[in-house]
């Protein structure tokens, strides 16, 4: 069963494989069917078929080529060559005897090392000789053999200037020379026990000459070319096409001109050294010519990290050259380091890139839309389907003018960076500014040339440009397969329609009479038409001469896509050749120039622009291979001169030029070169595939993998580091109070300007040397991993931190989780809760405490409860003294980002934090509950509850020492004396003087009894508050509605339930009954869990009150002490004179403060605050005791004292107001602080009063004999204490 | 004119250009369609693992969850007078 190909490989189309990556890369794969086909894939196999007695000619450029490529390989191993002796052990003294095995091995390893370079002697002398040969052949006065053809002079340039860089490796590399004399030195003791050495001995000499000589190479080469004489003719030839060749510049790819740069210089030594005058060269090349071309390139690259300069080239050979010496006026051309100032000026701004990145910019926005629209015709034409084969060879015409273009692009830009590169490596950096953190003051020369050398902005336009390359070149080659066949398509047709149309008319008008001339046209036609296609004659018809098929309107010829071969392509360059030189290459005025022959210039022009398209033609049929050529970039990572220079084994990465660019694309913060951030890694790629596949050495490849494995790691972190940073300061922005934003001067310190991260969020699969990375799950598990490292910093800080930055805490936390917010719309991330609990350490299930919730607890314990006062004014707790605890750790300084983000943004946070960082109150409390949550709230309670228990226990020895002191009856205090004698007669009643320590002791314990309880007066409020909040969100879902005696009130619906049951329920038999459901059991449990939702939440709504319930608690707990505390007297009626009750201790201690308060003896951290009162009424109320406190107490009787006196002095004269007035001086503080002290008792009574009333069960407490029934027990759930969780737990 | 001769036989080098630009053209047609068919193999194999990475993406997540709910599980299953 045959299915058609194309529709096969149609049907494959219909598949869709959308994959929403952005192309950040540049070519990954390649699948190239040629093999270069710029070289014959076949090796000119086929030439010999056409039968141009070639034969010869094609043997000489398959010898020519194949040693090119083992030069290459050559040069390869020179280049890599990396010093062995420094690898070399030494013995240490203990084993000097085994010096002698250490030779040998020594030599061995050297020996292998050596051969190499002994193989490089060998072949470079036959190679020469070869080539000298080839040459010769040419020169002869009278040529007998067809040639040397175009693809035969490129032959010999190319292996020429393989030479030339052999020639230069061996001069550079300083390695070499020493490890062979290290070589020689182990050979000589190796060799003492050898016998017949001589013949080796000879051969190291020889090979040290070869090495230590410089330009060996070409000197050798000098003289196998001048075995014979005549050799200046075909180096004439050769000059000629060279310079042709640069002075045209338009099929020139980069490689090429760079490679005719390089061999130029040597040519024209070679030509000027011969042995007859150099005239004769001087008369078919102007040396103005020579010296522009020089001129205008005083660098060219050479090697990835070498540059070579012509002038300094010309210099050096002048000394080796004795002829050459005599052309002054090349040899005064200056070298790159003796250009003057000024125009090195003019040369800089040529060779950097920043200065034409404007221009290359417009030309690849320019290119990029017109190649995209060629494109696009391309693809309507073929879903068209359209016969009007005008517009189809127009639309293909224009893809393949779109892709010269293209190609013409690529090389420029490419040839740019290896130049601006050979520009930097001539011009080292002079001034160097060093970062802070860097001390140390000498670089080595490679920092200079590279990490130093180029500006930010030059890195800039250098990322830029390799951006613009290399997604030029993937755009290019991801459509290969669209235009191929077009591109094909064209240069047939461009093919047939010269040999077949243009060539026809030739023939017919100029050509007639020239035989010889007209027949070298048919041959062109016979070896390249395709008639078949040619629709007008369908038959095979003989391509003749006497054709009688051909009008002057030409043929309309059917396209076929099928491009000629390289051989094809070889024999019509050749035989455009031979037609315009006449067989003679050695016309002076070059190639198409002013012809010697009589061809008209019309046809001159048709035939040159023809042959310059067809040198053209094989680099786009060689589509794939010379994007890649040409998109190439790895030379901008190898350093292999340096290296060896600098004795070091590798460079760090700093200096690293990907890894600056990467660096610099992270660093500058730039919006635009964002999505450039993976391009250098391309280089890495490229340098990676040209140690392997050119160089072939692996230790290469293993280094770079090193070095990208590396960088790889730091861009993951670095670039994680800048997107949390960027969301965590959009977070913070975001969570900014607008009212201060909007009264800030400066408000656009705080806006965070947008960054597009999402295209690297995209990267599932980014390439890298063969790997295929899924970076977005990379950064996605370095974000996690933030989020969990920041709150823990945050938990951290904290814990050095006292109880008021809750607030701090807690706003951070939520600009965090913010943070997580937006950037979970990007990333698949954990939940933010699950992160907090694991931070919070409170997963497990059966646990309530968390990290912060018993640091707060500790906090209010260690802390707050000692060092705190109460305002009751303001509710405030302000601290009085420092806390005693040991100096808590010093927290590292950590990135911003785990703050805010930015610097504003954190000096606005912080400024809002310092707010709240003196004291605690209600804002301090409404944080605790949003940290702590529902689950860990209880367990805050009961530890605070717990702390209750042991502060009123603790109370009970103290006490019970007190009431031990007390008299044995004190009665109410005497008016008579007024208010000094009051004060004398509890002063002597009360013996407790002696004991301050233990009254100043129960006070503070009181206090902190006072505090516990307005705090949970303050989470009290703050829980309100969010219940109501949560009433509010839930209210309408439930339907709650106020009722008309403005209690809450449930409308349910008509069938029952609440809105919200209603709601699903109906949702449920709607998608139910619909056809299309696919599971009806899934939406049934959506309506079940909607009841289930409806019952809980309508169970919370009523949530207790926590300060009625820690009051309910303390009384509870107060029971033990009743008994203590509150003693039923014998009597059974109210005891005035004896009670030892916990009110009478109470009045005592408070007047015992008052007065201390009042004579100003405390000291400012003995102050105790408002808090002591909140203690003790509240014992005394829930002790039933507030009446007799209020009866008997000291202060207040002392209070009604006064108030009789200051009524009694009203009635006074004048004189004696005076008196008394004095008199009641000493006592007006107290009497001040006393009054207070009743106005705060109040407060608390009052607030008792409301929250935990007992007025109900004080009524009854009359016995029906009228007795008063002294205590009543107040009942508590006890089963509720047991509901909360343990402290322990 | 030192040119050793131009093609001798004509004749039956064009027939034989004739045959093999037919060959060629089936060559370049069979080799592009090699391509073609390499092409689709290579974006498949990058859709392929894009999705499988998207894949990869949620069951990390939910393996994570999974953890975390094994613990807590544990938690409570080791302090089962808790729940009894």
């Amino acid at each position: 069963m045959a299915v058609p190909v194309e529709e096969a490989i149609a049907a494959l189309s219909t598949f869709s494989l959308e994959d929403d990556q952005p192309d950040f890369q540049g070519l990954n794969i390649l699948l190239s069917t040629e093999r270069q086909a710029t070289v014959s894939p076949i090796e000119y196999a086929d030439v010999s078929a056409y039968r141009l007695s070639l034969v010869e000619d094609t043997k000489a450029i398959n010898q020519l080529n194949s040693l090119t490529v083992e030069g290459k390989e050559m040069s390869a191993v020179l280049y890599t060559y990396r010093s062995c002796v420094k690898a070399l052990p030494q013995l240490p003294e203990s084993m000097k005897q085994s010096q002698a095995d250490l030779y040998l091995e020594t030599y061995q390893v050297l020996d292998l090392e050596m051969s190499r370079l002994r193989e490089i002697q060998r072949w470079q002398a036959s190679a020469a000789s070869k080539l000298a040969a080839d040459m010769q052949r040419f020169s002869r006065p009278e040529r007998r053999l067809n040639g040397p053809t175009t693809t035969h002079i490129w032959s010999i340039l190319k292996l020429l200037d393989v030479l030339v860089a052999l020639d230069h490796l061996k001069n550079a590399k300083a390695s070499i020379p020493n490890d062979f004399s290290w070589y020689k030195r182990t050979f000589t003791q190796v060799s003492a026990q050898w016998q017949d050495t001589d013949s080796m001995r000879d051969e190291l000499d020889d090979l040290q000459i070869f090495l230590s000589t410089r330009w060996a190479i070409l000197l050798n080469l000098q003289v196998e070319m001048f075995r014979v004489n005549n050799m200046e003719d075909i180096l004439q030839i050769l000059l000629l096409f060279c310079v042709e060749t640069l002075e045209l510049d338009f099929t020139l790819l980069f490689p090429e001109r760079h490679a005719l740069l390089r061999v130029l210089p040597v040519l024209v030594v070679l030509a000027a050294a011969s042995e007859k005058d150099s005239d004769s060269l001087f008369k078919r090349v102007k040396i103005n010519r020579l010296v522009s071309i020089f001129k205008n390139d005083p660098v060219i690259p050479a090697f990835p990290d070498l540059h070579l300069s012509p002038a300094a080239m010309l210099k050096e050979l002048a000394m080796y050259f004795q002829k050459f010496s005599s052309q002054t006026r090349l040899l005064a051309l200056p070298a790159p380091h003796e250009i003057l100032p000024r125009e090195a000026q003019e040369y800089q701004k040529h060779y950097l890139i920043v200065n034409h990145i404007g221009a290359i910019r417009t030309e690849h926005d320019d290119f990029a839309v017109r190649f995209a629209s060629a494109l696009n015709q391309i693809v309507l034409l073929k879903q068209s389907d359209a016969s009007d084969s005008e517009w189809c060879r127009e639309v293909k015409g224009n893809m393949y003018d779109v892709v010269v273009e293209g190609v013409q692009l690529l090389s420029k830009w490419t040839g740019r960076i290896w130049e601006q590169c050979a520009w930097k490596f001539s011009h080292p950096c002079k001034d160097i500014f060093p970062q802070e953190h860097e001390t140390s003051t000498s670089f080595s020369d490679y920092e200079k040339v590279v990490r130093w050398n180029y500006s930010p902005e030059e890195r800039k336009a250098l990322v830029e440009l390799v951006s613009y390359i290399k997604s030029v070149g993937s755009m290019m080659q991801r459509c290969d397969t669209i235009i191929a066949d077009a591109l094909w398509e064209t240069i047939h047709g461009e093919v047939q329609d010269f040999v077949q149309n243009r060539l026809a008319i030739m023939l017919r008008t100029t050509f007639r009479k020239k035989k010889d001339l007209s027949r070298i046209l048919s041959d062109m036609r016979t070896l390249s038409a395709d008639w078949m296609s040619n629709t007008a004659n369908p038959e095979v018809e003989l391509p003749s001469v006497q054709h009688p098929g051909e009008d002057g309107n030409g043929n309309n010829f059917h396209p076929r896509a099928v491009a000629p071969t390289a051989a094809q392509v070889h024999c019509l360059q050749f035989l455009i050749h031979e037609l315009v030189s006449g067989g003679n290459l050695r016309k002076s005025s070059g190639l198409f120039g002013s012809s010697g022959l009589d061809i008209p210039p019309s046809e001159l022009k048709l035939l040159e622009s023809f042959f310059h398209k067809l040198s053209f033609f094989l680099h786009v049929m060689d589509y794939t291979a010379t994007i890649a050529t040409l998109t190439d970039l790895g030379f901008l990572w190898f350093r292999e001169f340096y290296l060896e220079t600098s004795r070091v084994i590798q460079f760090p990465i700093e200096c690293s030029l990907p890894w600056m660019l990467v660096d610099h694309v992270i660093e500058s913060q730039d919006r635009g070169l964002l999505e450039s951030v993976l391009i250098p890694f391309d280089i890495y790629c490229d340098s990676a595939q040209h140690a392997l596949t050119a160089l072939k050495q692996r230790f290469l490849y293993d280094e770079i993998e090193a070095e990208v494995d590396l960088c790889f790691d730091q861009l993951v972190f670095k670039v994680s580091e800048n997107i949390f940073t960027y969301y965590k300061s959009c977070a913070a922005s975001k969570l900014l109070d607008p009212s201060f934003i909007f009264a800030s001067d400066n408000a656009d310190k705080y806006y965070v300007p947008p960054i597009r991260f999402d295209s690297i969020f995209q990267m599932r699969r980014m390439k890298l040397l063969g790997r295929t990375i899924d970076l977005r799950s990379l950064i996605a598990h370095r974000m996690n991993k933030l989020f969990r490292e920041n709150l823990d910093f945050l938990f951290e800080r904290f814990e050095t931190q006292d109880l008021c930055a809750v607030v701090e805490l807690q706003q951070l936390v939520d600009v965090l989780q913010l943070a997580h917010k937006l950037l979970s719309e990007e990333l698949l991330l954990d939940s933010f809760p699950l992160i907090l609990k694991e931070m919070q350490e409170n997963i497990s299930l059966v646990s309530f405490s968390s990290r912060v919730s018993s640091q707060i607890l500790t906090e209010i314990q260690n802390d707050l409860l000692p060092n705190f006062v109460l305002c009751n004014t303001t509710q405030r707790f302000i601290r009085l003294r420092k806390s005693h605890q040991s100096q808590k750790p010093q927290l590292p300084l950590v990135k911003l980002s785990f703050y805010c983000g930015s610097q504003e943004l954190n000096a606005a946070y912080q400024g809002f934090a310092q707010l709240y960082s003196e004291f605690f109150g209600l804002p301090h409390m409404c944080s605790i509950t949003k940290l702590l949550g529902s689950r860990s709230i209880p367990w805050l309670i009961r530890g605070l509850l717990d702390l209750l228990t042991t502060k009123i226990a603790s109370l009970e020895p103290k006490l019970s020492v007190l009431q031990g002191s007390l008299p044995k009856s004190i009665g109410l205090l005497p008016y008579d004396g007024g208010i000094p004698g009051c004060v004398k007669f509890v002063q002597e009643h009360l013996h407790w003087a002696s004991k301050s320590d233990l009254r100043s002791e129960i006070l503070n314990v009181l206090k902190e009894v006072g505090i516990i309880i307005c705090l949970m007066g303050l989470l009290d409020i703050a829980l309100k508050e969010a219940e109501t909040a949560q009433f509010m969100q839930i209210a309408p879902w439930l339907g709650l509605i106020p009722g008309n005696d403005g209690q809450i009130q449930q409308a349910l619906t008509e069938s029952g339930h609440s809105p919200m049951v209603d709601l699903f329920k109906s949702i449920t038999s709607a998608i139910i009954s619909s056809p299309r459901c696919p599971s009806t059991t899934s939406f049934a449990t959506l309506s079940k869990q909607a009841e289930a939702a409806d019952l809980f939440y309508r169970n919370n709504l009523h949530t207790g009150s926590v300060l009625e319930y820690s009051l309910a608690f303390i009384s509870a707990e107060l029971d033990k002490y009743q008994s203590k505390w509150n003693a039923t007297p014998k009597t059974g009626f109210i005891d005035i004179t004896t009670a030892k009750d916990f009110y009478r201790l109470f009045s005592g201690l408070q007047l015992g403060y008052l007065e201390e308060y009042s004579q100003e003896t405390l000291n400012k951290s003995e102050v105790l605050g408002d808090s002591v009162a909140w203690g003790g009424c509240t014992i005394i109320y829930l002790l039933g005791q507030q009446m007799h406190f209020e009866l008997f107490d000291f202060s207040y009787q002392l209070l009604n004292v006064a108030e009789v006196e200051s009524v009694a002095v009203a009635h006074y004269t004048s004189s004696e107001r005076a008196k008394s007035a004095s008199y009641l001086q000493g006592w007006d503080k107290l009497i001040d602080g006393a009054k207070k002290a009743r106005r705060l008792n109040n407060h608390v009574f009052s607030m008792l009063k409301a929250r935990c009333p007992l007025e109900e069960k004080m009524a009854c407490a009359i016995k029906q004999s009228g007795a008063p029934l002294h205590r009543v027990k107040y009942e508590n759930t006890i089963s509720a204490f047991e509901t909360l969780p343990q402290k322990g737990a | 004119m030192a040119r050793a001769g131009g093609i001798t036989n004509a004749v039956n080098v064009g027939i034989a250009v004739q045959a093999d630009w037919e060959n060629r053209e089936f060559i370049s047609n069979m080799s592009l369609n090699v391509r073609r068919l390499f092409e689709f193999l290579i974006q498949f194999e990058a859709t392929t693992k894009s999705k499988l990475a998207a894949l990869n993406e949620k069951l990390d997540v939910l393996e994570r969850r999974l953890e975390v709910l094994e613990v807590q599980v544990s938690t409570a299953s080791a302090n089962p007078s808790v729940f009894s």
